[in-house]
């Protein structure tokens, strides 16, 4: 049932001025498709610096706070820049992209790295105060700042493997990929 | 032996066919080329935006420059070595791609920018220098490996 209106939505979407503009440019959709790459090196660029730190392997002889606080803001500047960039991306192909199994993936880790990152957050507002010195933080600290890392690393191969077509709907796949991209019976749209 | 020869050697090399051979085996190396990416843009922008002010005010800027640079050396090795694997699968469409060279043109100037005249003046004291120079060394810095990125991306949408 949810896949019947999730795909409903996307052919409402597709079938908008908006999207097939996006679709038919000859040149939009890969400059958008360009930036959402590229600003990979501000927001995940960052990302990186914040979470390495915290793993105690980049720039120990400072606070981690003074790290965090002071890269948080070009860093959710860059994830703004790919936020639109990504909806842009959705709403120049709608109907393929809901039934995206790897898109489907890479929704569900964003979810888990923004949990990460709001716990990381709260945890680090409490305790803070006893490591921020330490070249290399607590366990818990770098436990969080791993999973970072490998979620969003996760989140870039789940991104990249959108563009390739190996378990799109109507195709021979076995039905669990067909039921995880979420396929409507009868309605193979391409 | 012409220059495209020796592209349609590589493509033909085992390396060239175990790219090549399972359309999985490229776009995990893409991926792990964009991971490469993301740590670059952490060094080449940890360290540029800092030169510029932007960043990192209260950090002084040869600490942040000299972690940079380590991690920038790490990044580059793995992204010329998965950029190397990408080539090997698709080398004669490269060859006769514009911007494979453009990029290749770029990605040479960035590493001799790099390692002859930014990473040697950067090891000298910052307060030292003129902070003309540090500045318009970072955006220098920072357009080259835009463009090294840019024209890499358009490589896939121009074959």
């Amino acid at each position: 049932m949810l896949n019947v209106w999730l795909l409903k939505i996307a052919e409402w979407i597709g079938a908008t001025w908006t999207s097939v503009a996006l679709h038919e440019s000859f040149y939009m959709y890969g400059w958008i498709e360009s930036i959402h790459v590229i600003t990979l090196t501000i927001s995940l660029g960052m990302l990186i610096v914040i979470d390495l730190r915290m793993l105690g392997l980049w720039l120990t002889s400072v606070p981690a706070s003074t790290i965090a606080q002071r890269l948080d803001r070009p860093m959710l500047i860059g994830f703004s820049i790919m936020v639109v960039t990504g909806v842009l991306l959705y709403v120049g192909i709608p109907i393929r992209t809901t039934q995206s199994l790897w898109f489907r993936i890479k929704m569900i880790l964003l979810v888990a790295a923004f949990i990460n990152a709001w716990l990381f957050r709260k945890h680090m507002q409490r305790s803070v105060g006893s490591w921020d010195t330490a070249a290399v933080p607590p366990r818990r600290t770098r436990v969080a700042a791993a999973l970072s890392l490998t979620l969003w690393a996760a989140v870039v191969f789940c991104g990249r493997f959108i563009a390739y077509d190996w378990f799109d709907c109507g195709q021979d796949n076995p039905p669990f990929i067909d039921w995880a991209a979420g396929c409507v019976a009868g309605e193979d749209v391409g | 032996m012409s220059l495209l020869h020796y592209f349609e050697a590589l493509e033909a090399s085992p390396i060239g066919v175990f790219v090549k051979d399972k359309a999985a085996t490229f776009a995990i190396i893409e991926a792990v080329h964009l991971v490469a990416l993301a740590l670059l843009g952490a060094a080449v922008l940890s360290a540029d935006l800092r030169l510029l002010n932007v960043v990192l005010r209260d950090v002084p800027s040869n600490t942040v420059t000299d972690q940079a640079h380590r991690w920038f050396k790490l990044a580059l090795l793995m992204l010329v070595i998965t950029g190397f694997f990408m080539l090997a699968g698709v080398a004669t469409k490269c060859y006769h791609n514009p911007f494979y060279w453009t990029k290749m043109i770029a990605l040479g100037i960035g590493i001799v920018f790099v390692f002859a005249i930014r990473a040697p003046l950067l090891r000298k004291d910052h307060a030292q220098l003129n902070p003309w120079t540090l500045k318009l060394m970072a955006l220098a810095s920072m357009t080259i490996w835009f463009v090294v990125a840019a024209s890499g991306r358009w490589i896939g949408f121009s074959g």
